[in-house]
């Protein structure tokens, strides 16, 4: 026979390889971040007790390391609206962000996990239309469920989530489409769009 | 070789969606056209199209072993020169090719030759893979062609298998891209993006308008995330010359088709391969523009750009004369002039050209497409086949 024996179509609606999608690389330069310990579990990347560990581990950095405020009001501005919680340190009250989700080397030989909050203010305003942004946003705001409902994205899609660590510096991770499970580079990319000119500038086929 | 009229499905537009086939139709204009098929016989297919094409990618990697030593076929071929190391390198470090398409001229008597090959960025691969596939199956079942009929298409099978193999430690992720706006590319992407993920790859796409380059020199896709891997149905010559084309050799990144497809995806070649076997049955008499030896050419003879997809800008002459051509943009790097080919099967004024197509460099599938004129075209009727029991 000079043909294929069988053809299993994932495309075209009877594809049902998304679900296969898991990371099987292994680069040491990515993180994964979980926004809560169900996704952990859910994602099947680790075992239940490595979520449970690493959960554990995040909140006690969170509560050690989080920016601390006098009040809601302080911590919300910069935090955002619902962005922050209340917490006994040492005897007395403060209020610190939420533990927006958690992020921990793919190799386990990254140290502990580290808590993830929300952005800083600085890193989305009020009214930031980024998606990462908003991802972030609508997750605080139903109040730090594990927000991994959301997005429209297709077979491909991704979304993209922006969180702050206790450093406060920003990292952005990125959902594979319909996975619970996010990853962070620890790079960014210094620069964008240096292919695609010559497709755009002949407005033809760059196939055949 | 015939060309065979048959009723096509009532419901051929739901079947043929059925199959995630979106580009059935193209700007009004029907591109999968079942009234019609080509039937061949086993020994048609093995002797004249599988053998031949198997015997052309060895001659082009003959041709890749004396390129790659020779800064004159290097220019001839508008290679930019600070990427002859970056395509020397890939050679040499064995890196491994998906797939091409050669198109043929043939008509069932006497030898197939070779009209151009499509090696970096070839389409019309899932309406091959799939949807004739899938036509073959149902034509048999419902009695418009005989049981026992059969196709020269194991594509589907050996894509799955070359992406296993194209890297290692396999699995690995893979990243696919292609240009926004162009539903044809963005169908093959996404199939092969299902075979990739079949393979038991980590699959992901980004359109080529998206890619960003990271402070340490790797590329990254529209998140963020690095690319290993990355399939790409976007020309190496253009790559080559837009700005990141500089960023490439410290990428670290594996691309698919490998720099060294673009010898071969270059209508150089057909001057450079008939320099190396003037006579070859399969090949057609060229020379690049200029060459005296133009004066031997046939009166009927094709002008060529050195880089064209779709057959834009080529052109059929007669004795000076032009007869048909294609407009487009491209042409700036030269030309080649080939022969006409005499054997291209015409019939009810149409003219059919056959891409035999390979992965993993062995010959494995066959795709007609028939146009009105001698220059197959992007606007070009694909027609299914079939083999004769």
């Amino acid at each position: 026979m000079k043909r294929s024996t069988q053809i299993g179509l994932g495309a075209a609606g009877v594809l049902l390889v998304a679900t296969v999608w898991s990371m099987t690389s292994d680069s040491q330069e990515e993180n994964l971040v979980y926004n809560s310990l169900s996704d952990c579990r859910a994602a099947g990347q680790l075992t239940a007790q490595q979520c449970e560990t690493a959960f554990s581990e995040a909140t006690a950095t969170r509560l050690k390391d989080a920016p601390k405020f006098q009040s809601q009001s302080a911590c919300e501005t910069q935090y955002g609206a619902n962005g922050c919680g209340s917490a006994s340190i040492g005897g007395a009250q403060y209020f610190i962000p939420a533990l927006a989700g958690f992020m921990l080397a793919r190799g386990l030989a990254g140290g502990p996990a580290q808590p993830l909050m929300p952005p800083t203010a600085a890193a989305c305003p009020p009214g930031s239309t980024l998606p990462e942004c908003q991802q972030a946003r609508a997750a605080s705001s139903s109040s730090g469920s594990s927000g991994s409902s959301g997005g429209s994205s297709g077979y491909f899609g991704s979304r993209s989530r922006a969180y702050s660590t206790t450093t406060g510096s920003t990292v952005k991770a990125a959902f594979a489409g319909g996975s619970r499970a996010g990853s962070v580079s620890t790079t960014s990319a210094a620069s964008r769009g240096g292919f695609g000119s010559t497709a755009r500038s002949f407005s033809s086929h760059s196939s055949s | 070789m015939r060309r065979v009229t048959l009723p096509p499905r009532p419901d051929w537009v739901e079947q043929v969606e059925r199959l995630g086939f979106a580009f059935h139709t193209i700007d009004g204009e029907t591109y999968w056209d079942e009234s019609v098929a080509f039937a061949f016989t086993l020994e048609e297919i093995e002797r004249d199209i599988e053998g031949p094409t198997d015997a052309i990618e060895q001659l082009c990697f003959a041709f890749i072993e004396k390129a790659l030593d020779s800064e004159e076929i290097l220019t001839r071929l508008a290679i930019p020169a600070e990427h002859w190391g970056y395509v020397r390198d890939s050679w040499q470090r064995g890196e491994r090719n998906l797939y091409g398409r050669l198109d043929l001229a043939y008509d069932g008597r006497g030898p197939a030759k070779l009209l151009e090959y499509n090696a970096d960025t070839p389409t019309a691969l899932f309406e091959s893979s799939v949807v004739q596939w899938d036509w073959l199956e149902q034509a048999m079942a419902r009695g418009a062609i005989p049981r026992g009929s059969d196709q020269f298409n194991s594509l589907h099978e050996r894509l799955i298998a070359a992406f296993k193999d194209l890297r290692e430690p396999s699995p690995y992720r893979l990243h696919l891209t292609c240009v926004q706006g162009s539903p044809e590319d963005k169908g093959t992407v996404d199939y092969l993006a299902d075979c990739a993920v079949q393979a038991g790859l980590d699959a992901r796409f980004t359109y080529i308008e998206e890619l960003g380059l990271l402070s340490d020199g790797r590329f990254c896709d529209g998140a963020n995330q690095p690319i290993e891997t990355l399939f790409k149905l976007y020309p190496w010559e253009w790559m080559f010359r837009e700005s990141y084309g500089k960023a490439l050799a410290g990428s670290g990144c594996q691309f698919i088709e490998p720099p060294w497809k673009a010898i071969l995806s270059n209508k150089g070649l057909l001057a450079c391969l008939w320099e190396m076997e003037p006579g070859h049955p399969n090949l057609l008499p060229a020379f690049f523009e200029g060459d005296p030896r133009c004066a031997t050419l046939s009166p009927r003879h094709v002008r060529k750009p050195l880089y064209s997809r779709e057959g834009a800008n080529v052109t059929l002459m007669e004795r000076g004369r032009v007869l048909d051509s294609d407009d487009g943009p491209y042409g700036a790097e030269g030309h080649v002039l080939q022969d006409a080919a005499t054997n291209l099967f015409s019939a009810e004024g149409k003219y059919a050209v056959l891409g035999s197509w390979l992965v993993a460099s062995q010959a494995c599938g066959l795709c007609v497409r028939e146009d009105a004129s001698p220059i197959t075209k992007n606007t070009s009727r694909f027609l299914p086949h079939y083999i004769e029991p």
